[in-house]
């Protein structure tokens, strides 16, 4: 009995510790956007949308955008809400970075002003939404800081493809965000290694 | 009025060169901003305009550079330049050709305007005196202009702008400037960055205020003074400032771009080939008071304001002096019995700019001075002098942008001339001819304007047909219109 019972207990412990193992295992979603009626499906947003209860400290690494050749590189940078964004200029040109509202709302506009080549002005990202970065003097220079609620999110490569590491297993809610399409929303049930996922930007 | 001639060759002459004149100010060129540019740097035309055609302090320094950007060009060309032989063949020389470069890109733009116009109502005695014009026109094509503008390589760069069409009737426009530059001539002696330039073929000469590339609707009147003697004498001299001159010019904007220098010997006729074997000269400084507190901002291209670059906030005085000597009767045959008739003349002037954020204020006057002489018939005739033919005037003016997209206008122009008030040509209340001119010009796009201007001009006389009293009428207009560029 007492052979059984130990036997018992240890095989409940082992499988508490492969559950538990498995929750907090860093697994991945990765896929592929397809677009419709979209030129391209680079530098699309994918990230999981907010995950009910929990909460995620603001990253201490900062980003950095460049201004160079007077374009903004990159074109599209996906940030965790509470990001530091350092905005460099690589240009002998002066730029100005603003952005007239963050995903529409107009109170949330800010103009960083203008500095020289070579230095960096940060910013802390602490709103969640779209700010379009603008140059006032070159206004064919555009770029996109898409600020989310998770630390799970990723940008699209010129094919479409995204790899989003490093995330618990679960189920989430899926979100894109583009310069040119809808938003799209799709489910995801992490319960595996890897969670592949296709998604369809529309315009 | 002994001594005073009433030769009808006079008149046929003078009323040559006023028609002349007035062809020349119907045709005054306009050039404007180069979309072959933002082809180029793959840029909008508001990097070097605030409000095309007028450059804004990046557009100025590009253009003293050559239409290159002032810093690391290279790296800014979207469409790389064909190159027309190696920069190794440089070694080579003077065993083959030197190596240069042609744009990459077809380096060509077009410009057209068009207006509509609302005349003032016009008084039965102005009709029965100079003919009936409508109150209003509602569409008049101006100008459909091909610009070509750019660099061969690193020190050349040119210009050419020509109106393929004037009044949309036929091709009868003409060319503004064409010209060769070579920038930066005196590196090989050690001299600052573009101290010494030089600059060849036709060309608006270095004018305080461009009459070719104005923003305005109406020329700068100063600008197209001419020294007309009429009755009070032989001076007939048609040199304006308003229209392109040929010949060369040598320049250079050392000190950071702030002092502006040139000196051109031109043919000093505006058009055609020229008439006389005198040469004449002007003469143009300037130099640019940066008022930016900051030492890093004052240096930079453009001021680093706290909402973005802008222009830095700058005064600049300016001094131009032009001098020649107008040649008549070469061959005899509009004084018969008279040799050429030599008379020197000058033009002198001042100008100020001062910018302040959205805010330009900005003035010109000038003063002319032609000599003159009288011709008293005989055998033989007798020429004697007689007293100059002066005229004064300029213009002061004022820009401000509500918007980077909307901008107010207004200019105040005067010419004070005795002989033409004498000539009456243009016929005129007083000797001082003045003119108020507010408008405004809307961006609708970077490349496409409306463009709008009020003028409130001076009084014309005309004799009221009931009465027979000496009135006069202000011929004021509105005129609005488009303008684009592609």
């Amino acid at each position: 009995m007492n052979s059984s019972r130990s036997g018992a207990k240890a095989t409940i412990a082992a499988t508490l510790v492969l559950v538990l193992a498995g929750a907090g295992r860093a697994n991945e979603i990765k896929g592929k956007v397809s677009v419709q009626g979209i030129k391209t499906a680079e530098n699309i947003a994918v990230y999981v949308d907010v995950i009910a209860d929990k909460k995620f400290d603001a990253p201490k690494d900062h980003i950095v955008i460049d201004q160079r050749k007077m374009a903004f590189l990159p074109h599209v940078v996906a940030v965790q809400q509470g990001t530091t964004v350092e905005f460099l200029n690589s240009d002998p040109v002066g730029h100005n970075v603003y952005w007239p509202s963050v995903s529409g709302n107009k109170k949330l506009a800010h103009n960083l002003g203008t500095w020289p080549k070579g230095e960096k002005k940060p910013f802390q990202f602490n709103d969640l939404g779209v700010a379009s970065l603008l140059c006032n003097v070159h206004p064919e220079m555009s770029g996109y800081v898409v600020v989310v609620p998770t630390p799970y999110f990723a940008v699209t490569d010129k094919d479409g493809n995204f790899e989003i590491k490093n995330v618990p297993a679960g189920k989430y809610t899926l979100r894109t965000w583009s310069e040119d399409g809808k938003p799209t929303t799709q489910a995801v049930d992490l319960s595996g290694a890897t969670a592949t996922v296709e998604l369809t930007v529309k315009k | 009025m002994k001594g005073r001639v009433a030769n009808t060759s006079i008149v046929a002459s003078l009323t040559a060169v006023v028609i002349v004149f007035w062809v020349m100010l119907a045709s005054v060129p306009k050039t404007s901003a180069i979309p072959a540019f933002s082809r180029k740097y793959q840029t909008s035309c508001t990097t070097c305009h605030n409000n095309y055609p007028e450059l804004n302090d990046f557009g100025e320094a590009f253009k003293k550079n050559g239409f290159k950007f002032p810093k690391d060009d290279e790296v800014f060309v979207k469409e790389p330049p064909v190159l027309l032989g190696s920069k190794a063949q440089k070694e080579a020389f003077p065993g083959a050709v030197y190596p240069g470069e042609i744009p990459g890109y077809l380096p060509i733009a077009f410009r057209y305007e068009g207006n509509f116009t609302l005349n003032r109502k016009q008084p039965p005695g102005i009709i029965a005196q100079n003919g009936f014009t409508p109150r209003t026109d509602l569409f008049a094509p101006n100008t459909f202009t091909i610009i070509s503008a750019g660099s061969f390589g690193q020190n050349l760069s040119f210009w050419i702008d020509d109106d393929i069409s004037v009044g949309a009737a036929n091709a009868n426009g003409s060319m503004g400037d064409g010209w060769l530059k070579y920038s930066d001539l005196g590196h090989g002696f050690g001299l600052p960055k573009n101290a010494l330039n030089v600059r060849f073929g036709q060309f608006e000469l270095d004018l305080p205020f461009t009459q070719a590339k104005t923003i305005y609707l109406s020329p700068y009147d100063i600008y197209s003074e001419t020294a007309i003697a009429g009755p009070l004498g032989t001076t007939n001299n048609s040199t304006i400032f308003g229209s392109p001159q040929r010949g060369i010019e040598f320049g250079g904007t050392p000190n950071n771009g702030n002092f502006d220098w040139s000196v051109a010997v031109t043919n000093g006729s505006n058009v055609g080939t020229t008439t006389r074997s005198s040469k004449d000269v002007y003469v143009r400084l300037s130099q640019k008071f940066n008022l930016e507190r900051e030492a890093e901002s004052r240096n930079a291209i453009q001021a680093a304001g706290p909402t973005g670059p802008r222009d830095h906030t700058s005064i600049r005085v300016g001094f131009l002096y032009y001098y020649g000597k107008n040649q008549q009767n070469q061959d005899g045959l509009l004084f018969p019995g008279l040799a050429t008739i030599e008379e020197p003349f000058y033009r002198v002037g001042g100008d100020l700019r001062f910018k302040y954020r959205k805010l330009e204020l900005f003035g010109l006057g000038m003063f002319g001075h032609d000599d003159n002489h009288l011709v008293t018939p005989g055998a033989p005739p007798t020429i004697a002098g007689a007293p100059a033919i002066r005229f004064s005037g300029g213009f002061a003016g004022a820009n401000y942008w509500f918007y980077p997209w909307l901008i107010g206008t207004f200019h105040y122009d005067a010419v004070n001339s005795h002989a033409d008030f004498v000539n009456g040509t243009p016929a005129s209340e007083h000797q001082t001819r003045n003119r108020f001119s507010p408008g405004f010009q809307v961006l609708v796009r970077a490349n496409i304007k409306v463009v709008g201007e009020y003028q409130y001009t001076f009084g014309h006389p005309y004799t009221d047909p009931v009465s027979g009293n000496i009135l006069f009428f202000r011929p004021n207009t509105f005129q609005t219109g488009i303008d684009y560029v592609f």
